[in-house]
């Protein structure tokens, strides 16, 4: 058995553990069936909800709480060292913490489905098969992309200096899936904006047409939701790897990127054709260059170490260590470059692509000043509190910005400070002066330290160590 | 058996090592030795392939911590000088797990689990929880696990901090014998007198910098021939010419007390010979030991 798997059924399903989880669930079931049993056909519906709140409570919500813990407990109790020495690959380490951490939770949580499952036969409801895998598949991308955030806690906290918590990088991703929700609403991928979204997406009965192919609902969440967690699980491997020193190739991050262009692209495209599902592809990927800017460590000696072996062109050492954000600039770049070309002109005859190319690359402006503002603000002298000043930052340029802009004139004052107006020469020039601005004070900070990397003086002899 | 070559090491505001190298042979103890804040814990995480050095090589049993940081990490112990332990585990499971980990066949993991609690004598609380054991008592289950796999080097990162008298007593019987079936060890420690006992030899860090001559010997807890504490009764007043014509080197002479460099490979016996033989009255004669401390000296002097 995997010896890391062990430890943790040790720990967590130890016999003692289990009867006292099967003592609870008995007494939930007992009382659900005691309290309905003179509603006749209610009895089924009422066991059947309170095995899916069981497995949301228990696979899903303890399981993501379980399986970050399983990694930031480690740093906490000083035993990560001794695990990163272990001869254990990086894959087992992956699933013997995700599925050993998360056992009396999946133990819960499984019998929860089982109760869900037979209540739905009992009732003459046999087509919840993909409702089962659906809610497996969440339950298993939950706990993935908090045993993800974790360990990019790990590597941040360690970049710069302080003890590793999962909570703000979680805390990050839930903004950032609210945020791809609200943007996918806006844009009309899905039902509703932001929580709206979510829950109209999971429980929409309706056809799904992507790719020009209509799916069923049920089957396009069930499969989109395994695809997903497998890609979750991907990730938690891929940085399991770099914490046992491993260096990764530079393909499965731009693949995940390509492929999540691809599958949020399939929306857009039986409807507004290729243009708009490159710009709604260019948008998700540009949102994850937003994401991994503040996901990547610190980490001036890396990226050091990453330029110099660019500028002696040894792509060998350099590929490992690029930085996450590259592979989302130039992905979003090239597909906002192929959509403005593929615009085409409009009906009446205007000059569609210069417009397009102008808006596309005033959008790509703006994008290379965030990311020059975040990385100004999370190289600075206390990098612990450098993701809120960026946060900070980025809402005071676009908030106060526009308000300023707005004052100064509704299109030309509006492009200064934001991609989209209507004076897109404006913001080109603008965005492009405010990148360069940002870049030029982000490199002289991550540079700064190098003046206190000489060798000390030798000193004065060292008064011999205590004896 | 460990070689470091022209090691860097950045932090993010300030480089903690400056060009580090120093060979270890096998069967070596090396006393990595300076004061707090030297880089001895830098260096040792580099050396575990836990930390990638930012410039520079450092090649463990002829396998190079970058190229190869898995195998690196299945060859050697490396015990931090803060540890954790799985509280809630038992000794037994604590060992077992260490063991399976570390790539001990699940066939001979309990073989290996027994044996490495008899060597720290942990054997007889096997089903005790780690986290009810005392400090002594956590440390040697730490060093159990470590060594479980019988790994090939061993790096100790202060190993006796906080221990009693008798549990270094232990620690220093156990590194002996370790070292005696030929495993290579490098101990850390700013408190010389922790490495005195098993120490073949000695590197100073200071400043993050190789401070003295590189690997130096340490005396190994054995008596050093060269030098002799000499006390003389009636010292005559050219005993310094009279000792220089026995052909003798005098390091230190003060009134009737000296202490002569002998030839290496001069035994006492023909120095004490000679002394008698010259019309000296030896008072006192004491072939000096080289302390730690002595070796370390040297090299801050150098």
């Amino acid at each position: 058995m995997n010896p890391e798997f062990q430890r943790n059924i040790w720990l967590e399903a130890s016999p003692r553990r289990i009867a006292w989880a099967g003592v609870v669930l008995a007494l939930i079931f007992g009382a659900t069936a005691l309290v309905t049993k003179n509603e006749g056909a209610l009895v089924a519906k009422a066991m059947s909800g309170v095995g899916v709140g069981i497995f949301v409570l228990c696979a899903v919500m303890w399981g993501a709480r379980a399986a970050g813990t399983a990694v930031i407990s480690e740093i906490s109790d000083r035993t990560w060292d001794f695990q990163r020495l272990s001869a254990l690959t990086p894959w087992a380490m992956t699933w013997g913490k995700l599925f050993g951490a998360t056992s009396l939770a999946w133990l819960c949580g499984l019998t929860g489905l089982a109760v869900m499952a037979l209540a739905a036969l009992v009732d003459g409801e046999p087509d919840k098969g993909w409702s089962l895998v659906q809610l497996l598949a969440i339950a298993l991308l939950v706990q993935a992309i908090s045993m993800v955030a974790a360990l990019i806690g790990v590597r941040k906290a360690r970049a710069e200096g302080r003890i590793a918590r999962a909570g703000g990088v979680l805390g990050g991703l839930i903004i950032g899936i609210l945020l791809l929700f609200s943007i996918g609403g806006a844009s009309g991928f899905q039902h509703g904006m932001g929580l709206t979204g979510i829950t109209e997406m999971l429980s929409s009965h309706a056809t799904v047409l992507w790719w020009s192919a209509s799916v069923p609902g049920d089957l396009f969440r069930a499969v989109a939701g395994v695809v997903f967690a497998a890609w979750a699980l991907a990730g938690a491997w891929r940085l399991m790897r770099l914490e046992l020193q491993m260096q990764n190739t530079p393909l499965v991050w731009p693949g995940f990127l390509l492929f999540l262009a691809l599958f949020t692209a399939g929306f857009q495209i039986a409807q507004g054709g290729l243009t708009a599902g490159l710009v709604s592809g260019a948008l998700i990927v540009a949102l994850c260059a937003y994401g991994a800017a503040f996901a990547d460590p610190a980490d001036r000696v890396r990226l050091r170490q990453f330029a110099e072996s660019t500028r002696r062109g040894d792509l060998k050492r350099a590929a490992p260590i690029m930085p996450a954000v590259l592979a989302p600039v130039i992905l979003t770049i090239l597909l906002v470059i192929v959509a403005a070309v593929a615009m085409g002109p409009l009906p009446d005859g205007s000059p569609a692509q210069s417009l397009g190319v102008r808006q596309a690359v005033a959008l790509i402006a703006f994008m290379i000043r965030d990311l020059g503002v975040i990385a100004f603000f999370r190289f600075g002298p206390r990098p612990q509190r450098g993701d809120f000043g960026a946060v900070v930052a980025l809402a005071l340029l676009y908030g106060i910005g526009g308000i300023v802009g707005g004052s100064i004139g509704k299109d030309f004052g509006f492009a200064l400070f934001t991609p989209l107006g209507e004076a897109t020469l404006v913001s080109v020039l603008s965005g492009g002066v405010q990148a360069v601005l940002a870049w030029t004070l982000a490199v002289r900070r991550i540079r700064a330290p190098e003046a206190k990397l000489s060798a000390p003086a030798p000193s004065a002899p060292a008064s011999a160590p205590a004896s | 058996m460990i070689e470091v070559s022209d090691v860097i090491y950045d932090y993010a505001t300030a480089r903690a090592l400056f060009g580090v190298s120093f060979k270890v042979d096998a069967g070596a103890v090396l006393a990595l030795v300076g004061p707090n804040g030297a880089g001895k814990t830098t260096l040792m995480r580099c050396m575990a392939a836990l930390d990638a050095p930012t410039q520079g090589q450092i090649r463990i049993a002829g396998i190079d911590t970058q190229d190869d940081p898995r195998g690196v990490h299945a060859a050697i112990g490396y015990l931090p000088d803060f540890f954790g332990l799985y509280d809630e585990l038992s000794v037994h499971r604590s060992l077992t797990y260490a063991a399976r980990s570390r790539g001990v066949p699940q066939a001979d993991a309990e073989g290996a689990v027994l044996e490495a609690a008899r060597r720290v004598q942990l054997d007889d609380r096997l089903n005790a929880r780690a986290g009810e054991l005392s400090r002594g008592l956590r440390q040697r289950l730490a060093i159990a696990q470590t060594i479980v796999h019988r790994p090939r080097v061993l790096l100790l990162d202060e190993p006796a901090a906080g221990l009693d008298p008798e549990a270094r007593r232990s620690l220093s019987d156990l590194i002996l014998s370790l070292a005696g079936e030929g495993m290579t060890i490098v101990v850390s420690s700013h408190i010389l007198s922790e490495l005195e006992d098993y120490s073949t030899q000695m590197l100073m860090i200071r400043d993050g910098q190789v401070a003295g001559g590189g690997v130096v010997a340490a005396g190994g807890g054995l008596r050093d021939g060269a030098r002799i504490s000499v006390t003389f009764a009636e010292p005559p007043a050219d005993l310094a010419a009279r000792l220089a014509g026995l052909g003798l080197t005098v390091e230190r002479l003060d009134g009737a007390d000296a202490v002569i460099l002998a030839q290496a490979d001069e035994d006492d016996a023909e120095v004490l010979a000679r002394l008698i033989g010259a019309g000296l009255k030896v008072k006192a004669f004491q072939p000096a030991r080289k302390t730690l401390e002595d070796a370390y000296l040297a090299e801050v002097r150098r």
